[in-house]
């Protein structure tokens, strides 16, 4: 018993929405006609779990993802809810797939979690829609899937949106050319996007990266001081014995726990061969800022991002992958006047198995761009996942809800609403049969009233609820064969024949 | 009447605690030392009810609102804190109690100085198919601390008893915890490394939103105390200095005064004539103004060359200004309406 007073509202998880008719019914319009489009291209649906293992997230989907995750432990395992689809698709493809013929075209849609800061168009909570396209390289493969991002939009009616297409090759070439460790590559890569968008000041971003891979923490610090110079010059083995010898006699014995001695002064010297990061991180992002400076129409493909490549030594053959995408693209028909193409070498995506093109495509709004789609090339992730070997596979995902703010509003596959209403409890009987009857029409939906308050409580509910049509069964017309439907739109009452209620309705709806 | 309900750390934080408010001339009541419930006095609207209690147990108790404010470690409202708590952090530095929320690691692992070596150590561990483990009882701040610093291989290890003991004890590799001197750390053979600071604490007030929005008079009662916290805090950071000066008039000398500089005061200086006890050549006024400590030195050097001879500087007890501006903040918190401090409110006599 909870007494007199009500017990207290609970309130819905902060970030997330309850998604309340009629809205539930135009996201789902909107998703059926998406995946109709990806299936029509031979785009299979599958769907995966929304709790998985932490570890599937940590592999590859970079530190921007892994520290907005919804993680917990339960009962000793770690799980997490998925902050994004495709590592799941591999991870399914490499238990389940990996003797499917290849290629192997996928769709699924369903809510990813990701904790956020909300605002408009960004919940905690959210709908992806999207493909992978899995065993398939080249352009071709990746024209198709640049395709089918624009053929999804122009099926939900959105024609003006800018593509705006990059590739990671052009700076994981520069990263491998500079020798930088992974974790290094992970934390550049992180600040890409602020960078190129010049969202941080590019010394605050060099500083806070440069202090995160030690450039800061100086040499002078700890024990390395206690090393002569040029000890870390020494083979490996001479040089870790006298370390070792040095260090305990400095009584600083190396015992590490779990960590053998050996490892620790092996590191030790490793670090001390390693330059100050501090010129790393600046070559890298000043490299990224002048590839964002040369982005621009496709044209510049040609010219001036070629140029940022040659003279950092690096190969053109991103650009040259870019440009065969985008030509093909065009061979699956015109884009329409209203697309704009971009060509961005900078773009990251925020997502760090990214090995090739990737693309995100805009749309503008009141509170400037929305980001509606994004995708790109991961050949190395069915590998890091346990694959028995590499597979080059690229995809996409859609935002449901961003489509849904900039999707023109149309009604088309909505269905109307109808109300059957016996005149007393006596007529309710028939009044089934009538709504049987008439559910046999498409695009229909058909209410029963339950209530049996009468007529006019029925049709007060009509109106409110928004009905079309009421069709009411009483005593005397059920005698006559005959029902009267009411026209809630047009406000008009006729009597019509049981034997042509189909027909009337058909007609009055349409 | 409601009376303002207040929750204090006992345990090792109350000597502090008590000194601290005994500062601020709020002075608690308890019939002997091992009383856990007792009175506040120095309020306005009467003295207000005192629980003591462990601090990590005080963020919950102002959570559910059984008491309206708490003093604790902000490491403590940082770790337990969510969005959609009931908590206002209503006073977030009180000055005493200063830690640190360290990462620290054994001083045998000479190759770890800073968070980036770490890093790398999760990952050398990981391919070895091990984890970092890391004790602490601060999972949430950890956990969001290692993830935004790229280090995403480790597991929290949950320590009953001394974190510190962990890595010796081999249940952890390296730990995180709470420490002001290090000495715990050098103990265990531990050590902090750079950029490993996860959070600076000390202690601070907070309260119950939903209970203070509720009671005008308990919110009144908080006001009282904010106004004798802050003038005491502010009062740290000041001086009062009094200098003799010769000269012919309050207005010579005020001319002089302000032109050799760096004489500004809160609100500029008090000049009034002295009436020595025998005759002297020429007039002798006192002058008298409230400085920042910083600037106490320049201060008298300026009173020198304006010509004074002796200078007396003595601590504040108090600085009040015009309002609380904690208070203030503490009602845009609230979003409680602004109705003007009752400026007759009776504060106690220093």
């Amino acid at each position: 018993m909870l007494g007199e007073r009500s017990a207290p509202v609970i309130q819905r998880v902060r970030g997330t929405t309850d998604v309340l008719p009629p809205e539930d019914a135009r996201l789902r319009r909107l998703e059926s006609r998406l995946r109709d489009e990806l299936e029509r291209f031979g785009y299979q649906g599958m769907q995966t779990p929304i709790i998985e293992p932490l570890e599937l997230f940590l592999r590859k989907s970079g530190d921007e993802i892994v520290a907005r995750m919804y993680s917990f432990s339960h009962w000793n395992r770690r799980l997490c809810l998925r902050p994004e689809v495709t590592a799941s698709v591999i991870r399914a493809y490499v238990d389940q797939l990996q003797g499917h013929g290849l290629p192997l075209r996928v769709q699924y849609s369903g809510p990813i979690f990701r904790y956020e800061r909300p605002s408009r168009g960004r919940s905690r909570q959210f709908t992806v829609l999207g493909l992978e396209l899995i065993g398939a390289s080249g352009a071709a493969a990746d024209a198709e899937v640049l395709h089918l991002a624009c053929a999804g939009l122009e099926a939900v009616g959105i024609t003006r949106y800018r593509l705006v297409v990059g590739h990671l090759g052009a700076t994981l070439q520069l990263l491998g050319a500079l020798g930088m460790t992974d974790h290094a590559q992970s934390l550049v890569l992180d600040q890409m996007e602020p960078i190129a968008r010049g969202r941080v000041d590019l010394d605050a971003a060099i500083a806070r990266v440069a202090g995160l891979l030690g450039a800061d923490a100086g040499h002078a610090n700890g024990a390395v001081s206690e090393l002569p110079p040029g000890l870390a010059s020494l083979p490996q083995d001479q040089a870790t014995a006298i370390a070792a010898d040095i260090l305990s006699r400095a009584s600083l014995p190396v015992e590490g726990g779990a960590r053998q001695p050996s490892a620790i002064i092996q590191r030790l010297l490793a670090r001390a061969r390693r330059p100050d990061p501090t010129d790393q991180v600046r070559t890298a992002f000043e490299f990224v800022a002048a590839l964002h400076a040369a982005a621009g129409p496709p044209e510049r493909l040609q010219t001036d991002l070629r140029s940022v490549l040659e003279k950092h030594g690096l190969s053109t053959e991103p650009a040259d992958e870019v440009l065969g995408a985008l030509d093909l693209l065009r061979a699956y028909g015109p884009l329409g006047p209203e697309v704009e193409v971009e060509v961005d070498l900078s773009l990251a995506r925020g997502l760090r198995y990214y090995t090739g093109l990737v693309f995100e495509i805009y749309a503008d709004s009141n509170e400037g761009p929305l980001q509606l789609c994004g995708g790109g090339r991961y050949d190395d992730l069915a590998r890091a996942l346990g694959g028995r070997e590499a597979v080059p596979a690229c995809g996409f995902q859609y935002g449901l809800e961003r489509l849904d703010l900039i999707a023109p509003r149309d009604d088309v596959g909505s269905r109307r609403r109808v109300l059957v209403a016996g005149v007393t409890s006596a007529d309710h009987p028939s009044a089934l049969s009538v709504a049987r009857e008439l559910r046999t029409l498409e695009n229909l939906a058909v209410e029963q009233d339950v209530r049996l308050r009468g007529v006019r409580s029925a049709l007060r509910y009509a109106d409110r609820a928004g009905i079309d049509l009421v069709v009411i069964v009483g005593e005397r017309e059920r005698q006559e064969g005959a029902v009267v439907v009411r026209d809630l739109r047009r406000r008009e009452e006729t009597r019509v024949p049981l034997t042509g209620l189909v027909d009337a309705v058909r007609s009055a709806v349409a | 009447m409601s009376v303002l309900r207040i929750a204090l750390p006992s345990k090792g934080w109350e000597e502090d605690t008590l000194g601290f408010l005994g500062q601020c001339g709020l002075r608690i009541d308890r019939s002997n030392p091992r009383q856990y419930r007792a009175r506040m006095r120095g309020l306005p609207g009467g003295a207000a009810e005192v629980v003591f209690q462990r601090a990590t147990d005080i963020f919950d108790e102002v959570n559910a609102g059984s008491v309206d404010l708490g003093i604790t470690g902000y490491d403590i409202v940082a770790e337990h804190r969510s969005e959609e708590d009931e908590i206002v952090v209503v006073y977030g530095e009180l000055g005493f109690r200063r830690c640190s929320l360290v990462v620290a690691v054994p001083e045998g692992w000479v190759d770890v100085t800073s968070v980036s070596d770490l890093a790398e150590v999760a990952v050398e561990l990981r391919a070895a198919g091990r984890e970092l483990r890391v004790a602490t009882k601060y999972a949430n701040l950890v956990r969001q601390f290692l993830f935004d610093r790229g280090i995403t291989y480790f597991t929290l290890v949950e320590v009953s008893g001394a974190i510190e003991a962990a890595p010796a004890l081999e249940t952890a590799d390296i730990i995180c915890d709470i420490t002001s001197s290090g000495v715990t750390l050098r103990e265990n053979r531990l050590k902090p490394i750079v950029g490993g600071v996860v959070v600076e604490s000390q202690a601070c007030l907070i309260g119950n939103r939903r209970e203070l929005q509720a009671d005008p008079e308990r919110l009144e009662a908080t006001r009282g105390l904010l106004e004798l916290m802050e003038a005491y805090l502010r009062s740290r950071q000041h001086v009062s200095i009094t200098a003799n000066i010769q000269g012919e008039s309050a207005e010579d000398v005020a001319r002089r005064v302000l032109a050799s500089g760096g004489v500004a005061g809160l609100r500029g200086p008090t000049i009034a004539r002295v009436f020595p006890q025998q005759p002297t050549e020429g007039s002798w006024f006192a002058l008298t103004v409230v400085v920042g400590e910083d600037v106490l030195l320049r201060t008298v050097e300026a009173l020198r060359r304006a010509g004074a001879g002796e200078v007396s500087a003595t601590q504040v007890r108090y600085v009040f200004e015009h309002r609380s501006w904690t208070f203030e903040a503490l009602k845009r918190q609230l979003g409680v309406a602004s109705p003007e401090p009752r400026v007759s409110a009776p504060l106690p006599s220093a």
